[in-house]
């Protein structure tokens, strides 16, 4: 028995919805008793607002505190919206945050998940990645969203996925340790996996991180390989600088379309890098506006800074399935004016925390 | 800043201008150049270039080096002549014009003798080439150990880019990461060996951050890395030849008078502005040393305080911050000794942001005194008594030592020492030093070994 929902929040992935019109839906579906979750029904009255009178305009968003914390331990059941009634459609369950701490969890629902597949689907044609052609995703599975996602997404555009799972948690935990070597025969073990499928399979489209594929890149044989068959390059998980990009545009892999990703769990999604931008550009992330929206604040103060400035990133949902606004990452990010009709901000060229090194040597000569 | 020095990447498809660039700048902060940085990927692929390359023939290589050593100082390279270049080397580093020249005349020689300096460290029972007729009877042959040579250079004074020119010319191919305090030298280097015919599979020229600078020594044969402490402690019995503290010293003994030597004993603290681990570190004396850091202070007042470009300069250059820094250091460092000069600091700032380090003379009081080790980037002297009773250990750990003595038994005793690396007896400063005569023993031995051959 589902409760109906205000249809501005129920729209195709590629009808914009009136920003203003969209949220006050969000809010009365969050914080009405009959459709709202648990969780956020339960914390209503402790917001020191009212969210269905005072949620005026997105900027009103920061009046949010940043639940994301108390995700570590909500039961899931509580965050799915009582609206989707006693048989929701549910995706997965997935975690972020495991590293630093117990696990942050949340819920993808269904209709999310068409919505997000249809926008990054449309993302991936700007691109130019081609269709009907088979992923092979490195990447990390369950507990994480991203290789389901990416699954999803392989089948949505008519491929077959094949998957080599990484474990973040367990890469970190090894150099945390020290245990660099060790953490270099885990990212090797990926690559010999990788290299079975490149060698046996028609792969079409290559998503991994930098690391992986800068191991790639030093195998001869599977730097031909990936040449030879895959059109399109998806980098996700950490930043790659602008020199190596454009290296591996002009001399190593210049026969793929090469394009980064760049969104949180914790959004129930991401962005690829706005396309057509040169090697010279900054790598600027659009959020799927007004669902996903992007902030970048001083981290001491909270404030947001100016445009063109560095700032630590802030990341808002508000869909059917979830409200999650406020929600501070450890990324730091170039805030950016968003492209025209779009919510909040874009973040461009997005690297963790300390960017340089300080040399300051005394004793000695050299 | 379209006016500033560009200093490219030398990778193996030739010049490689990153967006990501390091400004360098002079003692007084004024944007000099711009350096770039590359990406471990550039790394990666440049290092598999040499790996895939073959080494030139032994004559040609030792042909094209002495041309590269005519072009280094003919040549106007990234838009300098030798002088301009020279004159940025002394406004970057600081280390003054004369010092410069003298390092910058050091490597042309070295171009020019690197050839016959590379195989004076070949062992005499080896020959050079198994074409030789010895091994038809059989002989040792001297032979590469690896084929790529890695070497994180210094800053601190151009002269140790003479070094690695041996190991080109022994056959390696070579990265180089230069200093990013100055990286003029390297860079005007590989453009002239390039030049010269060294192709970009030969030898490459890799500014790095940390992180892919670990890189280049992974991805190398053997290395080479100048460092302190840690440095040494780190790559000691590895792939990886560490150049650590000079520590250099100078030893009077009591059958010797050290008024008559007192020029060496100045000079070798003092030449080259105190930035080399050449120059004397601490002096030791049988006897009272307070006469002679007295003698030795009133020398080194008189040396006045100019622009490292000045003809006249004699002193390193730093900018104020550093210079602060490092007196800072001295002086909680030297706390507890007798100073004879520099007592109240040795920051004489010059009014456009940079500053002089000038000399320091500290009296120890025994001559296992901590601050003996003390090495800074000046002119910065620890005179201590030695006494026969006290031995060779006092005088462990020197790159080169300066001994002043009648007793032959003593330098027996000297050369025997193994963390001695050089002995001078007499009136040789310290920092003397030309081709074909070990730095920190040969280069060559390191980069090579003997295999036996014999043939039909």
């Amino acid at each position: 028995m589902s409760t109906a929902a205000d249809p501005v929040l129920d729209l195709p992935f590629d009808v914009q919805p009136d920003p203003e019109e969209y949220l006050s839906a969000a809010m009365r579906w969050h914080f009405s008793p009959e459709t709202g979750s648990p969780f956020w029904l339960e914390r209503a009255d402790s917001l020191g607002f009212d969210p269905l009178t005072d949620i005026r305009s997105w900027a009103d968003l920061a009046r949010f505190p940043n639940l994301a914390n108390e995700l570590r331990f909500a039961r899931v059941e509580d965050l799915i919206p009582r609206g989707y009634g006693e048989r929701p459609d549910v995706v997965g369950i997935y975690e972020s945050g495991g590293t630093t701490g117990a696990p942050k969890r949340i819920v993808l629902l269904r209709d999310w998940l068409d919505k997000l597949l249809g926008w990054s689907s449309a993302q991936l044609d700007g691109h130019g990645v081609p269709k009907d052609v088979n992923w092979l995703i490195v990447a990390p599975n369950g507990p994480h969203m991203v290789g389901d996602v990416i699954k999803q997404q392989t089948a949505h555009r008519g491929g077959l996925s094949f998957t080599v799972d990484l474990d973040p948690r367990w890469v970190k935990k090894l150099i945390g340790d020290g245990k660099a070597a060790e953490a270099g025969a885990y990212a090797e073990h990926i690559v010999d996996q990788v290299a079975f499928a490149l060698e046996t399979q028609d792969i079409g489209v290559l998503m991994c991180t930098p690391p992986v594929l800068e191991r790639i890149a030093r195998r001869d044989d599977l730097a031909k390989l990936v040449n030879e068959k895959v059109r399109a390059i998806n980098w996700v998980g950490t930043q790659m600088d602008p020199d190596t990009r454009h290296l591996y545009r002009t001399e190593v892999f210049p026969n793929a379309v090469l394009y980064s990703g760049y969104g949180s769990t914790m959004i129930l999604g991401n962005a690829s890098e706005r396309h057509g931008l040169t090697d010279d550009d900054p790598c600027i992330y659009d959020p799927y506006s007004p669902y996903m929206s992007f902030g970048a604040v001083d981290p001491k103060t909270g404030e947001t800074v100016e445009y063109g400035q560095r700032g630590q990133v802030v990341m808002h949902h508000v869909s059917k399935s979830l409200l999650m606004p406020n929600n501070l990452e450890r990324d730091y990010g170039t805030r950016l004016p968003g492209l025209p009709g779009q919510i909040g901000d874009s973040v461009a060229d997005i690297a963790p925390v300390q960017e340089f090194d300080n040399e300051t040597v005394i004793e000695g000569v050299y | 800043m379209d006016d500033l020095i560009q200093l490219d990447a030398l990778g193996p498809s030739g010049a490689f201008r990153a967006r990501k660039r390091l400004t360098v700048t002079d003692v007084t902060g004024v944007p000099v150049a711009e350096l770039s940085i590359v990406p471990k990927l550039f790394v990666t692929r440049a290092m598999k270039a040499l790996h895939g390359a073959e080494s030139l023939p032994a004559e040609e290589r030792i042909a094209r080096l002495a041309r590269a050593g005519r072009i280094f100082a003919d040549d106007v390279i990234d838009g300098l002549t030798f002088d301009q270049y020279e004159r940025t080397v002394a406004r970057v580093s600081g280390v003054p014009l004369s010092v410069v020249r003298d390092a910058t005349a050091a490597i042309v020689d070295s171009a020019e003798k690197s050839g016959w300096a590379a195989y004076r460290a070949q062992p005499v029972g080896a020959v050079g080439d198994w074409r030789s007729d010895e091994t038809r009877s059989g002989s040792a042959v001297w032979t590469r150990k690896g084929s790529v040579f890695a070497v994180h250079a210094a800053g601190n004074h151009p002269g140790p880019h003479s070094l690695w020119l041996e190991a080109l010319a022994l056959g390696y191919r070579i990265a180089v990461r230069p200093s990013r305090r100055e990286p003029f030298t390297p860079h005007r280097l590989v453009t002239a060996l390039r030049a010269a015919g060294f192709g970009e599979d030969q030898v490459v020229l890799l500014p790095t951050d940390h992180d892919a600078a670990d890189e280049i020594l992974a991805l190398a044969d053997l290395g080479l890395v100048y460092g302190g402490d840690e440095v040494v402690k780190k790559y000691s019995g590895s792939t990886v030849l560490p150049q650590g503290p000079g520590r250099s010293k100078i030893l009077v003994t009591a059958d010797a008078d050290w008024r008559d030597h007192l020029d060496t004993i100045v000079d070798s603290i003092s030449h080259q502005g105190g930035v080399a681990c050449i120059n004397a570190t601490t002096v030791l004396v049988d006897g009272d040393p307070g006469p002679l850091a007295e003698a030795i202070a009133e020398r080194l007042a008189t040396i006045p305080s100019l622009p490292p470009e000045d003809e006249k300069a004699v002193l390193a250059v730093q900018p104020v911050e550093s210079a602060r820094a490092i007196e800072r250091f001295l002086l909680a460092r030297a706390a507890g000794t007798k100073a004879w000069l520099g007592g109240d600091g040795v920051v004489e700032e010059l009014g456009d942001g940079s500053a002089v380090l000038r000399p320091a003379v500290h009296q120890l009081d025994r001559h296992d005194a901590e601050q003996a080790s003390v090495e800074l980037p000046f002119p910065c002297v620890w005179v201590a008594p030695w006494s026969p009773e006290a031995g060779v250990a006092p005088l462990r750990g020197s790159l080169v030592l300066t001994v002043f003595t009648e007793d032959d038994r003593l330098v027996d005793r000297l050369l025997d020492e193994p963390s001695i690396s050089n002995v001078y007896r007499g009136d040789h400063p310290t920092y003397w030093i030309r081709p074909g005569v070990p730095h920190d023993g040969y280069l060559g031995e390191f980069l090579m070994r003997t295999k036996t051959v014999i043939r039909d």
